[in-house]
Order: structure tokens, then C-alpha cells, then sequence
């Protein structure tokens, strides 16, 4: 999609040219340079060839913190990601973090390789071949191998996944052959490799039989609810986040949950809260949880804050920053837990906790429902 | 309005006429029922923030100057308790709890939609804070804190102070009678109180309920004394709002809500701000606009007015979001689009202009007269009749039919009595 296709998709030239875009970005308050506001103007005034090889084009967020408040509903994070696409069709790109390694893991994924995934959850517990629900894993068992290091077990997320599911006596599909769902892909510019690993998805998932598939990722579940209806038309099978689902589950009181003791604040991932809408489950399971007690964070909700960067790219000095802000602000709240939802928000904010002093945990959602199932 | 049937010269019109539970035609207005009234309910015509008794007149201004009678709230007729406070004071006889509602059978040529509007409620927008940050206020909130038989008289007290002050009450009424049960017990046993909290927390005190009971009252005590004091310090440390923020185009020109401009919160934003600083010249305002939209004779130079004489700042940025820092004062976000910089500035007191919306009976009304409703649902009217609606014989006229000021909707309605003076005069003369 060229510029001025973009413009004209997103109607970028409604833009009031309020400043709302730019004063709500975590990103404008701690580099002065990046502005939501100015994108649009330069896009608007055909200054499209400077916004393309703009450095500051990867800094968003594309935390869709600009598009909730928007008066003129200009969807800023699907704007960005179209000239993206653009930019990388001209040959610019961002500031990969990690060096790059799991973009080279995104597009290897691509190629046919094999993997052992289901290994692992062979060890967590029972998993199905074939069944009515399939339980979509995501990135989980690379970013174990890559973030251990920062006292990330991000894998131990999904083997709590398949926990809870056994509880409830539900035996879920686990495949060697899913792949990356994309996202990173998608918003790096990269469309056609997002492309590439959606329909090996959807083979997999169709050729398993499943009827439901369970995502305790937000990224992926958004990316299946969202994007692969839009890319790949709609799909045959019922796409559920997993707290929606153990919220059912606890309704209908196939599971019950342990004492889990002492305060917690919430963290909303912008792809669960503000992108799909699930504001309501995770703390519905939260205050569920015996001898808790659920503290707001000022910025919740709507209004949450990002965790700083996305897509693993231009991870900087102002994502630190954010981050910061971000643990500082749970702590302020008088809560002895922050508790995330996305592999991603744990990771990098356990990342910047580890630099701080400040007496905080971080705790996934997943493990506190599953370690008092 | 019940029942219309008929056409433009021939309407016929049933109205309820709802029990106001006083005689108009011997009410004097004096308010000594008012004054005796027992019964205090929140006052709606202060935006909630004082109080009224149960029978009451809307507005000190009302016309006819007749009380009412506001039935849920009150003991004899809503709670069914014996009382008769109001019809025992009242000297012209004039209260009457066997009042009923009354049906009223109009026979009409033509008829006036005056139903003016609503405003919009701004705790949809999560990030203005309205329902969560208590120093966050409607222009009409702020309206009745500066007008002079308001709940504050006129002084600029935050809300937050109010509420201080409120709370203040109650904990000096429970402190009294924690006190009083307190020092009973000492006198009883002849032992100051500090001794057996000290033996209840070592956990030396003897195995007795009276003691236990004792011990659990002077702590209470002595957590209220501190509550009290930090109370009493945040008191006085508390000073009237100085330094205003008014925000522009709340719920109005937003996609999200109502995409119009709702046209005359502009020049309240300013007037309000004016009205401030006349009554205290430390007062400082920030107005956050898009465009400040000084539309109307005289406005423009209003405006520039302001902003010489009454320290009144138009900031051009749409305000982003509003929090709140320790001591209450709410922290207003915005990208200075003139600076290009993004700022977080601290404020006294923010008070939002809030959008012109249609009343909630709007499209109820509609449907009973058979008459179109615009796409934003005010009541339609054609460009090149502006008090027609889509139905002959039924005119419209001002916020009913979209936003506008009081000069405009005061020159609509004159418009509208002649219009519909034209269909009533040709029958009234053929009558004389």
C-alpha cells in the first residue's frame, strides 16, 4: 500500500491536527522527536519519502494508546504498520533488538524446519493428537532459550496452560508443526512472511480438526481474531483467550482456585485490552483468587500504559524509561504483585525491574491460576 | 405530552399536567414550608454538589414562584411516615397531599417544540477521569460553584475540599461519642486508657470482654484522632482554586460521541473564566481549544478581552488525558501543538465543556408528533425553514433543534410564536 493509498484507507486526512495522538504516546513523553501528530502531517503535506526513511517510524508502540481517543478515529498503529510496509518494500528497516535473533527465528519458521514442541508438553502433562480444542503455544519455547538469562520462564506459562486445561479434563491439541503466528512479521513490515506462517497455521489447526483453538498469548490471539480473517478470509474454527475461557471454566466450576494471598495490580497488554477488548476476564479471575486483593493502577484499562517496546525492534533508552514509569506506578499502588498477561509485558519489564530497586514482583496470570488449580 | 391527533390548524393535544402537591392558587412563595422541612434530598439544580429539602422550587428564579412537593423523597407522601411538617406552616393553606395528576385536553392550531437538551456525561471518556478525579468538573458544575446562590456562594472551594469538609463532619460526630464511651470506662475503672492498650498489645490483659471492649474502642480512638489530624492538616494547607483549566470540545466534534460542534461552549469556557477572575483577581485560566470559536457580534473582542484583562491563557492542544497527583490537583496532559511539545501541567480545578446533546424524550417526542429527527437527533427542520420540522403545523425552536446560544434560541422562539401566529390568526379573526 503506497502512502496515498494509506491515507485514504485509514482517512488520515480527517485529522484535526488536535495533538490528542501525540500527548497520549508514552513514546512522545520521553523522545521529543517522535510525534503521532507530525506522521500524519508529513503523510498529509507529501512528505511521504522522509516519513519512509524516518528512523523514528519503528518507535511506535502501535499501542493504539492515540487510536482509543482519536476524534476523528484515525487508526494510527494500522497506518504506521502500512507505511512500514512501504518502508520495508524500499529497503529501510528498524533497529532489530536481540540482534536480530528472533526475527531470524520468525523467518526460518517459514522454511519447513522442524520442531520438537510437543516434547515439553508431553512433560507438563496430557496432550491430544486430535480433539476439539487446540492450544495455540506461540513463541513461548524460543523465548525460553533466549530470556532465561533475565529469570524469564516464559515456557513455564505454557506448561501451565496444559495444567489447567488437564484440570478441568480437557486433553488440548499440542502441534510440532504451528508455527510463529506472525505478529512481529506483520508489524515489522514484513507482510509476506506474515503471510507465509498464518496459512501454514491454519493448515495445521484445519488438518487437526479442532473446533476451538485456546491462545494464552495476547499477540497471537488478536492476530487470529483480527488480522488472519482480514488476510486469509474467515476461519473455520472459534478463536478463545484463555482467561476468557478459565473464566468459564470457574463459572461452571470445573476448576477452583488456590489461596493465593497478598495484593495485585493489573497490567492491560495493549493487544488483550485496548486491540481485543478483554478487559473484564483477568480481573474477574483476579479477584476470584482466594485472600487476594486487586489494586488499580491511575493508568488502567483504556488508559493503560505500553510496556514499552514492540515487534523487538528499536528497544531504547525511552522504553526503559516507560518502563520505569510503569513499575513505579504499580508499586505506588500499594500492590506487593504486578501481574501481566503477555509474555512480552513479563519479559520487558522483568528486564527493566532488574535494574531497579525497588521491591516489587512480577507475575504472570497464567501461573497464579494455575499454581492453586 | 400523551396522545397528538389531528393536522396543522386542528390539533388535538393530551398533556399530563404531573401533581406538584401544592396549590398554585394560594401558594405565596414565602418558603417557610422549605425552611421546615426535614427531609434533605441532593439538589439536581446544583449539579448534585448542595442539598434541598423535599419541597422545593427548582431554581430560586422560577417562574410561577410555586413550591413542589418532590414525592419519593418525602415522608409523608413517598416513605409513608407521619408528618405534615409543610402543611402545618404553611399559612395560605396551600399544601395538598390528595393531589393528583391531571389530564388536560388542549385543542391547538399549531404547536412549539421548546425541549431543549441535555448535556452530555463526560465519564464515558475514560481518560478526562470526570467519575474517578473528584477537582475534575462540568462547566455547569463550575457554573453553580461561582454563581452566588450556589453551594459554595460563590467562592471557588474545590470539590475535593467539600467533600474534606463533609467527612471532617462526620468523624469529629464519631470521635465525640468514642470519647465519651472511652472516658465512661476510665471513670468506671479509675485507670487511664493508655494502660490497657498497652496490656493489650503486650497481650497481659486479663482474660474480660468489658476490658477487651475497652481496649478496641481507645485504639479506635486513637486511629480517628489521626485520621482527624491529617484531616485538620490537609485543611489547612487547602486554599479556593486559583489556577482554572478549561477544556474544550468534550463528547462535542469527537467521532467517538457527537461528531457537531456544539457551538457555545466556547463562549461559556470564557465567560466562566472571566467570571472567576472578577470575583478573585489571583485567578488564572487556561483555555485548551482546537480553535477558539468566537462566533456572534462582539465575541471576538470578548474573547481578546479575557486574555488582556483576566489572565486568561488559549492554549491551542486538545487535552490528552487528565490525572491526579497527591495533594488532589489534577495533572492535565497535552501536546502544545503551536511549541510542538508535549507538557503536563497541574491545575486547581479543570472544568470540561461538555457537549450540547438532544434531550433523552427527543426521540420518544418525535415519534409521537411524526416528525424527523436529524442523524445526530435533534428534531430535523428545513435549511430554508429553520422551524419547520418535516410535519406542517409543528415548529421547533431552540437547542431542540441543534446547538445554540441564548440570544439565538430566544430570537428562534419570537420566530417560532409567529410562525405559528400565522396558522392561528386567519381562524381566530373568522371566530371574532
Amino acid at each position: 500500500m503506497s502512502i496515498e493509498e494509506a491515507i485514504k484507507a485509514y482517512q488520515t486526512y480527517y485529522c484535526l491536527d488536535c495533538g490528542v495522538c501525540t500527548g497520549s504516546c508514552p513514546v512522545s513523553r520521553v523522545n521529543p522527536g517522535f510525534s503521532p501528530r507530525l506522521m500524519v502531517e508529513k503523510a498529509l503535506l507529501e512528505l511521504g519519502e522522509e516519513l519512509l526513511q524516518d528512523r523514528e517510524l519503528w518507535s511506535c508502540l502501535t499501542c493504539s494508546r492515540c487510536f482509543e481517543r482519536c476524534p476523528t478515529h484515525i487508526n494510527f498503529p494500522e497506518f504506521m504498520r502500512r507505511i512500514r510496509e512501504e518502508a520495508t518494500r524500499r529497503g529501510f528497516g528498524p533497529v532489530l533488538a536481540h540482534h536480530g535473533m528472533l526475527q531470524s527465528v520468525m523467518e526460518l519458521q517459514t522454511q519447513g524446519i522442524h520442531q520438537k514442541k510437543t516434547q515439553w508438553a508431553r512433560e507438563s502433562g496430557r496432550i491430544a493428537e486430535s480433539g476439539d480444542i487446540f492450544f495455540f503455544v506461540g513463541c513461548m519455547p524460543y523465548f525460553q532459550v533466549i530470556f532465561r538469562d533475565i529469570g524469564v520462564d516464559s515456557l513455564s506459562i505454557s506448561r501451565r496452560v496444559i495444567k489447567v486445561l488437564n484440570a478441568a479434563g480437557i486433553e488440548p491439541i499440542v502441534s510440532d508443526d504451528e508455527v510463529c503466528c506472525g505478529h512481529d512479521m506483520l508489524w515489522n513490515g514484513k507482510t509476506e512472511v506474515f503471510l507465509q506462517l498464518a496459512r501454514r497455521n491454519v493448515e495445521v489447526i484445519r488438518s487437526s480438526g479442532a473446533k476451538q483453538v485456546v491462545f494464552n498469548c495476547p499477540e497471537g490471539y488478536h492476530l487470529f481474531r483480527n488480522f488472519y480473517p482480514e488476510y486469509l478470509g474467515p476461519l473455520d474454527f472459534e478463536v478463545v483467550h484463555f482467561y476468557d475461557f478459565v473464566e468459564r471454566l470457574l463459572a461452571e466450576g470445573r476448576i477452583a482456585l488456590g489461596n493465593g494471598g497478598g495484593v495485585y495490580t493489573y497490567h492491560d497488554p495493549c493487544r488483550l485490552g485496548r486491540m481485543a477488548r478483554i478487559f473484564d476476564s483477568p480481573r474477574g479471575i483476579l479477584a476470584q483468587i482466594p485472600g487476594g486483593e486487586v489494586v488499580e493502577m491511575e493508568r488502567n484499562r483504556e488508559n493503560a500504559l505500553c510496556c514499552g517496546t514492540s515487534g523487538w525492534a528499536n528497544c531504547s533508552v525511552g522504553s526503559k524509561q516507560i518502563q520505569v514509569e510503569r513499575l513505579k506506578e504499580a508499586k505506588a499502588t500499594g500492590a506487593h504483585t504486578l501481574v501481566t498477561a503477555c509474555p512480552k509485558c513479563q519479559i520487558h519489564l522483568t528486564c527493566a525491574l532488574s535494574n531497579m530497586n525497588l521491591d516489587l514482583k512480577i507475575a504472570d496470570l497464567t501461573t497464579l491460576i494455575a499454581d492453586g488449580v | 405530552m400523551e396522545q397528538v391527533s389531528g393536522e396543522v390548524g386542528a390539533f388535538q393535544v393530551a398533556v399530563r399536567k404531573k401533581a406538584r402537591y401544592v396549590n398554585e392558587n394560594l401558594c405565596t412563595g414565602c418558603g417557610a414550608c422549605a425552611e421546615k422541612c426535614p427531609t434533605m434530598v441532593v439538589d439536581v439544580f446544583n449539579a448534585g454538589l448542595g442539598n434541598r429539602k423535599a419541597i422545593y422550587k427548582y431554581f430560586p428564579q422560577g417562574i410561577p414562584s410555586v413550591f413542589t412537593i418532590d414525592a419519593a423523597a418525602c415522608r409523608q407522601l413517598g416513605q409513608g411516615k407521619k408528618c405534615g411538617v409543610c402543611a402545618k406552616v404553611c399559612q395560605a393553606k396551600a399544601v395538598d397531599y390528595d393531589q393528583k395528576d391531571t389530564l388536560i385536553q388542549l385543542e391547538v392550531g399549531a404547536v412549539v417544540i421548546a425541549t431543549g437538551y441535555e448535556v452530555f456525561d463526560p465519564s464515558v471518556i475514560p481518560e478526562y477521569g470526570y467519575d474517578r478525579i473528584p477537582n475534575v468538573v462540568t462547566a455547569l458544575e463550575f457554573e453553580r460553584l461561582l454563581s452566588a446562590s450556589g453551594p459554595t456562594a460563590g467562592h471557588l472551594d474545590r470539590p475535593s475540599e467539600l467533600a474534606l469538609v463533609k467527612e471532617m463532619e462526620e468523624a469529629e460526630k464519631e470521635h465525640k461519642k468514642l470519647q465519651r464511651q472511652v472516658s465512661q470506662l476510665e471513670e468506671k475503672h479509675g485507670k487511664p486508657s493508655s494502660e490497657i492498650v498497652a496490656a493489650f498489645q503486650s497481650g497481659t490483659l486479663p482474660d474480660d470482654a468489658d476490658l477487651r471492649n475497652w481496649a478496641l474502642l481507645a485504639q479506635d480512638l486513637a486511629s480517628l484522632e489521626a485520621r482527624l489530624d491529617s484531616m485538620n492538616r490537609r485543611k489547612a494547607t487547602a486554599s479556593v482554586a486559583r489556577k482554572l483549566a478549561f477544556i474544550q470540545c468534550v463528547g462535542s466534534r469527537d467521532f467517538r460521541f457527537n461528531p457537531f460542534c456544539s457551538s457555545y461552549c466556547c463562549m461559556h469556557s470564557v465567560k466562566e473564566a472571566m467570571i472567576a477572575h472578577e470575583h478573585d483577581n489571583g485567578v488564572h485560566s487556561s483555555i485548551f481549544c482546537m480553535d477558539l470559536r468566537a462566533v456572534g457580534r462582539g465575541f471576538e473582542e470578548y474573547k481578546l478581552r479575557g486574555g488582556k484583562q483576566a489572565n486568561i491563557r488559549y492554549i491551542r492542544g486538545r487535552v490528552a488525558e487528565i490525572t491526579q497527583d497527591e495533594a488532589l490537583n489534577p495533572v492535565v496532559w497535552y501536546e502544545s501543538t503551536q511549541n510542538r511539545q508535549v507538557v503536563h501541567e497541574t491545575f486547581d480545578l479543570v472544568i470540561l465543556a461538555t457537549a450540547c446533546v438532544p434531550s433523552p424524550g427527543a426521540a420518544e417526542l418525535a415519534r409521537q408528533f411524526q416528525v424527523e429527527l436529524d442523524r445526530n437527533g435533534f428534531f430535523k427542520t428545513d435549511p430554508l425553514a429553520p422551524l419547520n420540522t418535516s410535519r406542517p403545523g409543528v415548529f421547533v425552536c431552540g437547542c431542540a433543534q441543534g446547538p445554540m446560544d441564548i440570544p439565538e434560541s430566544v430570537a428562534q422562539a419570537s420566530s417560532a410564536a409567529a410562525r405559528a401566529a400565522e396558522i392561528v390568526a386567519p381562524a381566530r379573526q373568522a371566530v371574532g
